[in-house]
């Protein structure tokens, strides 16, 4: 008796548990799951807006691959991807161990120091858009001011510089995270680690590869993994500060995939660019979430 | 002798720390403080090659302007609509889900898990085309409400992150008892797990309005004309032919980065903790 009831009580706590996490499953499964392997099916086919589409195999990608602008996009992500990361994680560093020392005003510093990741990715960019001006922009200005340059920098019209221009404006975004996430692993270390350190004789650099980097290795590599994969797929800031141009030199695969499907309309070119991205993505994603599934 | 050397090591090890400062908050801040004065200064100063620095002559003229001979109101309270009921949905669907996989037993479980953190880790830069694709179909095309929906999918994955390990971080033997007691599986969720999660689940529920608020790629394909637009797709089209008009792109910024940033700002002392136990933990 007791022991049906028992029964009765799992099968009861197994229907509630599934019928509640049903709204997720239709979420990631119907509204995610089936319009990503949809992605797939369409980069097959010669979709363009309006029309009705056939199935035309690996023409897409075949066109795709013999286009110099693709490998041009491809490599523009790449350098914005790692360019990017690499200075927000130095920088990020840097940050969060001063952070993690104590000093007068080190709480407002920290909140002052947030304030570019809670803005809309839109302002930022149209700001620096707005500083970045050829003509009216005041970062030439102060740079003429204080004597370093005679002429203006075109930083959105030269095609060596933009690309450059926005990584700028990405590491200005994206600081704060790194802060904030490598701050919550330092305040984790056991700090009796550091003074047995020091009594052996360690100095600071010595101290930090050694007993800083190690300890929050986990926190850096998936810090590191997040801001890859956002910034690999950064839009916003390269579309409204440079539209990708000029002559492609700042266009990178989200603003290139854009421009295809809603100027040139075709559909299912546009997809067959972000499907040739997938397997990179997959690789970053895997790794990522298989530093996130660890604390289970 | 050897304390002079430590008192002047730790002078030093100050300076760099004041200096490490002061440069980081100039660079951080100058951009807000340039967004800010633009906002502030009047056409015929803005348009100079030698902009001064600080403000000459104030005047609320672009803000005014903004209000009255634009739709900027619209935008704005199309984006309120949009960031508060994708907010209020996701926090229902992530609360009850999260629960689920955190304190009832079923099979499937782990790899509901699972599939949440990569659909967390997908980016919108995929998912785009096929999403407006979506949309037409089901006939919500150049419709904000479409955005109620798409935004599901990243601020629930988002939060069921989040939630899992707030509702982990809290003892069973509580609901044990009150299950003991006769309460369903319901009622220990909205009588005990809530109310301990509760400054988590605000937090959280903040962080879900902000990326809302913020979106810019899915409101951009997703929405076409005026009516249905957000501020953030609404302000880039302050331009006169090729034009911007940056005294009203700066002021609406200014407008349009209150709610994210004051929300923040409230939610920031939790922020680190919840950075750090929301999977970056080792």
């Amino acid at each position: 008796m007791r022991k049906k009831n028992k029964l009765l009580v799992n099968q009861n706590e197994k229907t509630l548990g599934q019928l509640l996490v049903l709204p997720l499953f239709l979420l990631v499964f119907g509204l995610m799951g089936y319009p990503f392997i949809n992605t797939i099916y369409i980069s097959l086919t010669n979709k363009r807006v309006g029309y009705d589409s056939s199935f035309i195999g690996f023409k897409n990608y075949i066109r795709l691959f013999q286009d110099p602008t693709y490998w041009m996009v491809l490599k523009n992500t790449f350098v914005y991807m790692i360019l990017a990361v690499g200075v927000k994680l130095v920088i990020g560093m840097i940050l969060a161990l001063t952070l993690n020392e104590d000093f007068k005003g080190r709480a407002i510093v920290r909140m002052l120091l947030l304030i570019p990741w809670a803005l809309p990715g839109m302002v930022a960019a149209m700001t620096w858009k707005w500083m970045y001006n050829d003509t009216f922009g005041i970062i030439n200005s102060i740079l003429k001011n204080i004597g370093l340059i005679e002429v203006s920098i075109p930083w959105l019209s030269s095609k060596h510089l933009t690309l450059y221009s926005v990584i700028i404006v990405n590491i200005w975004r994206g600081i704060p995270f790194f802060i904030f996430s490598l701050l919550g692993g330092l305040q984790t270390i056991d700090g009796q680690l550091y003074e047995a350190a020091k009594i052996d004789g360690a100095n600071m650099i010595r101290r930090f590869w050694s007993i800083t980097v190690p300890s929050i290795l986990p926190v850096i590599s998936i810090t590191t993994m997040l801001s890859s994969i956002w910034t690999f797929n950064d839009f916003e800031n390269i579309w409204l500060i440079t539209g990708g141009g000029p002559l492609n030199s700042s266009s990178v695969v989200a603003t290139y995939t854009y421009q295809i499907a809603f100027q040139y309309n075709e559909m299912a070119q546009a997809v067959s660019v972000a499907v040739s991205i997938m397997p990179i993505l997959i690789v970053m994603i895997l790794f990522a979430s298989k530093r996130i599934g660890k604390e289970d | 002798m050897h304390s002079t050397t430590i008192k002047r090591r730790k002078q030093y090890k100050n300076i760099l720390i004041y200096a490490i400062v002061v440069i980081s908050l100039f660079f951080t801040l100058f951009p807000i403080y340039w967004m800010i004065k633009s906002s502030l200064t009047p056409d015929d100063l803005m348009y100079t090659p030698r902009p001064s620095l600080f403000p000459e002559r104030i005047t609320f003229k672009h803000y005014q302007s903004l209000f009255t001979e634009t739709s900027f109101m619209r935008y704005f309270f199309n984006s309120v609509y949009v960031a508060s009921i994708t907010t209020l949905l996701s926090m229902v669907i992530s609360i009850l889900g999260s629960y689920s996989m955190t304190r009832l037993r079923f099979r499937g479980r782990i790899f509901i898990m699972r599939s949440i953190i990569l659909s967390y880790l997908l980016p919108v830069a995929v998912l785009f085309i096929p999403m407006y694709i979506l949309m037409s179909k089901i006939g919500l095309s150049d419709n904000k409400n479409s955005l109620l929906i798409v935004y599901l999918t990243f601020t629930v994955p988002y939060s069921c992150y989040m939630l899992i390990s707030y509702f982990r971080a809290i003892p069973k033997s509580l609901e044990e008892a009150a299950l003991i007691d006769g309460c369903t599986h319901l009622q220990t969720l909205i009588r005990i797990i809530l109310p301990i999660a509760s400054p988590g689940i605000a937090v959280v529920a903040t962080f879900a309005f902000t990326l809302s608020w913020n979106e810019y790629l899915y409101a951009l394909v997703l929405t076409t004309s005026p009516s249905q637009q957000t501020v953030t797709i609404g302000i880039s089209t302050f331009q006169f032919s090729d034009q911007y008009i940056w005294g009203l792109i700066m002021s609406s910024s200014v407008i349009s980065s209150i709610p994210a940033v004051t929300l923040y700002l409230l939610a920031q002392r939790y922020l680190i903790s919840g950075l750090a136990s929301g999977g970056v933990k080792q």
